[in-house]
């Protein structure tokens, strides 16, 4: 009985402590067990998403580098065992001269790396190698079979078309971070969520079956642009033309699709290779995006469908010009070419590009009305793109100007701008007046296939559709009879409508004396516009006026129409008078 | 069993002898338990035990097929990973740009468009310039990867024009086909 009693008591106090071990603090012995070395823990990185181009060409890929490094204190002749049974010694000597020549360096520096670390330390174990290195270079360094080098691969990033859009892209620094451009603006779509692998494994190295539990790790998502690889190709080459013949500081060249108003090309020159990104004359940056500048006569185009879409004016209105004119309030106005007084008609003070005549011409309407449309238009609210460090335009409100800006501001003076909202300024006036928002980015699609598009604010009326008719032909007729550009800006076959702008630039205190920033804007068909393109230069000086940019500007715009097939015009373009 | 057994043999029948006198009962013969039965037990835990041992044995050895086989993907990766890593760039816009400019091929600047409805030439209406739009070939659009690889339309120049050294193979592979009037014809009696 007794006995029984003491066999049931052990009985029950095994099968207490069983309950609490596998049950009551299950977790915090599991958790011991991982802790103190029964199994092994791998990290599965995710890879970081690519950056794709409109069709799906990648613009950055993530890819593996490898990072290599020695262990001083093992370094010594290696002996080796060779097919035939005979030993072989193989020296540092050997190995280092090897070393030298895989990863490109001199004998001299690979033995330095290791001896320096012996004097530092005696039994260091820890000297690097090299960064970066290829897979190939890994290979070769692995395939040394010497057991002092280790290497780990480490997540890196390439970009296959070099320069191409580089200002866009943006890159990743060394320590995997991202610096710059839409690497860093769309940062949340390309990071990669890591997982985790736990298994025991055996004295060999080999996983014990069943052991294995698999977080996957969930990689990046892809970034579609809407951007073209080769056309954004040929653009940049453009500018980087248009930059050295004209003896500019930096050009840029814009398309936009007018009708999904989408960007298809934003280049510039000088640019950033992101695979080189510490070259020597990199721009690191996107100007298009981060810069402003006063327009200049690009904005008599906002002055005339501000008349016309209020009723103060027509296209064929006219007002008397002179190239000089004293206004009652003291401000004073020239033109850029000395004319007699001419009767200019509205239309025509943008062919012949007269200040005055804008000036005269803006009399018509309020100050209050002109900052509105400026306003409707979007000048001084940047773009829906919200690029990374991305500028806007500063429009002082009417009740500051000035008895000069109340006039300067109707030829583009006396205000700044920037590339993104000319384009979205000038799509809503020539295709049929509503402001939409302007695209770079066209979707991010996750690892599990959902596609999240970028949210976008809703489109805008500014001017009436018939106000927009006008200003087409308006344009198409600068185009045509222009004095300064009219012969410079024919595509044979096609009917196109242009606009310029010369805009001085600000030293701080005042203009810069004989340089500008020019402007050429421009849309084809011009009965029915497809596509937009602008080209600007900063301070040329072989050519100082805006006509610097119309050698550029056709050439983009060919190449545009080339690309997507655009037919040439078949009908005729409407002719307007200059003059009264 | 043991129970059926007792029930196929009763006791005799007391009613005959009913008065006549007692007697102990025989002790039923026990018998012997059979031999297949036991040996069936032990064989089927024998099997159990091998079969266990077997699996055990066939999955550590597919874990070592799997170890084995990882380390050949392991292989394949870093060797498409080498082939990735010289494939990458030459997909470029800058070297298709090249390797055209040094066959002599130009961007033409308009072009002209065939109406097959009526024969009509729309555009330009004039024969291609020999000069090129744009300049092509120079490295103007940098891309590290590609600065120095060699032009597979001519192996001794690279896109930023700094000419490697001609290997003696590169222009014995080149050899021209006479072209006298339109396409090559090949001459047979």
């Amino acid at each position: 009985m007794v006995a029984l009693a003491v066999v049931l008591a052990v009985l029950g106090a095994f099968v207490i402590r069983l309950v609490d071990i596998q049950v009551v603090n299950a977790k915090e012995n599991i958790g011991n067990a991982m802790k103190y070395g029964l199994s092994t823990t791998k990290v599965l990185a995710g890879a970081r998403g690519s950056i794709v181009d409109a069709n799906g060409t990648p613009l950055a890929v993530g890819t593996l580098s490898y990072t290599c490094q020695f262990s001083p204190d093992n370094v010594r002749t290696i002996t080796r065992k060779a097919a035939d049974g005979t030993k072989i010694d193989v020296t540092w000597n050997e190995v280092s001269t090897k070393i030298a020549k895989i990863i490109g360096q001199s004998v001299d520096e690979v033995r330095a790396i290791v001896s320096d670390a012996l004097v530092a330390n005696a039994h260091s174990q820890y000297a690097p190698l090299g960064k970066s290195l290829s897979t190939e270079q890994y290979r070769e360094l692995v395939d040394l079979g010497v057991d002092y080098i280790s290497c780990s691969p480490v997540a890196s990033r390439t970009y296959p078309n070099g320069a191409v859009a580089g200002n866009l892209i943006g890159f990743i620094g060394s320590d995997g971070d991202p610096l710059a451009g839409l690497e860093q603006q769309q940062n949340t779509c390309l990071t990669p969520t890591d997982g985790k692998l736990t298994f025991q494994n055996g004295k060999d190295g080999v996983v014990i079956p069943g052991t294995e539990t698999v977080t996957p790790a969930q990689n990046g998502g892809t970034l579609k642009l809407t951007i073209d690889t080769d056309l954004q190709w040929y653009m940049t080459q453009l500018a980087e033309q248009a930059t050295k013949q004209m003896h500019a500081q930096y050009a840029t060249v814009t398309v936009l699709d007018v009708k999904t108003h989408q960007l298809k090309a934003a280049a510039e020159y000088p640019t950033v290779d992101p695979n080189d990104f510490t070259a020597k004359g990199s721009y690191r940056s996107s100007r298009i995006f981060t810069s402003q500048f006063e327009p200049g006569s690009t904005f008599k185009g906002i002055t005339a469908a501000t008349l016309i879409d209020t009723g103060a004016a027509t296209a064929t209105s006219t007002a008397s010009v002179p190239w000089l004119k004293h206004f009652a309030n003291g401000a004073v106005v020239n033109d850029a070419f000395r004319h007699g007084v001419s009767n200019y008609t509205l239309a025509g003070v943008l062919m012949d590009s007269s200040n005055v005549g804008a000036s005269v011409f803006s009399q018509r309407t309020t100050l209050q009305t002109r900052y509105d449309y400026l306003k409707k238009f979007g000048i001084g609210s940047g773009s829906a793109i919200h690029f990374l460090g991305e500028t806007q335009g500063l429009v002082h409100p009417y009740q500051d100007w000035d008895n000069q800006m109340r006039y300067d501001t109707a030829y583009g003076q006396g205000l700044t701008t920037t590339v993104p909202e000319l384009m979205t300024a000038y799509e809503a006036l020539i295709d049929g007046g509503v402001k939409y928002p302007i695209q770079l980015v066209e979707s991010c699609t996750k690892a599990d296939g959902t596609v999240i598009t970028p949210k976008l604010p809703e489109p805008v009326r500014v001017i009436s559709e018939k106000t927009s008719a006008q200003m087409r032909e308006i344009f198409e007729n600068v185009a045509l009879q222009s004095n300064s550009y009219a012969d410079l800006v024919k595509i044979p076959g096609y009917r196109i409508g242009v606009k310029t702008g010369t805009g001085q630039i600000s030293n701080g205190h005042g203009y810069k004396s004989g340089v500008y920033y020019t402007t050429m804007i421009g849309f084809a068909p011009a009965n029915d516009p497809q596509y937009l393109v602008a080209v600007t230069l900063d301070e040329p000086t072989k050519v100082r006026s805006s006509t610097a940019n119309a050698p550029t500007f056709v050439k983009a715009m060919t190449q545009v129409l080339k690309t997507y097939r655009v037919m040439p015009s078949t009908t005729k373009p409407k002719i307007l008078p200059k003059f009264g | 069993m043991s129970t059926a057994t007792a029930a196929a043999r009763p006791l005799s029948a007391p009613v005959e002898r009913a008065g006549s006198r007692l007697r102990a009962l025989e002790r039923p013969a026990r018998r012997r338990p059979r031999m297949l039965y036991g040996l069936v037990a032990v064989a089927g835990a024998l099997a159990i035990v091998i079969a266990q041992m077997v699996l055990s044995v066939m999955s550590t050895q597919s874990s070592y097929e799997m170890s084995r086989l990882n380390a050949q993907q392991h292989e394949l990766t870093l060797q498409r990973q080498v082939l990735d890593e010289e494939l990458t760039g030459l997909s470029s816009p800058q070297y298709l740009a090249a390797n055209a400019a040094a066959l002599g091929m130009v961007v033409d600047e308009s072009p002209s468009y065939l109406r097959l409805s009526d024969g009509k030439i729309l555009g330009a209406q004039k024969a291609a310039s020999s000069t090129s739009a744009i300049t092509l070939g120079s490295g103007a659009v940098a891309n590290k990867l590609i600065a120095r690889t060699p032009l597979v339309t001519d192996p001794g120049a690279t896109i930023d024009g700094t000419d490697q050294k001609k290997s003696a193979t590169s222009t014995d592979h080149v050899t021209p086909v006479p072209v006298t009037d339109g396409l090559p014809t090949v001459r047979t009696h």
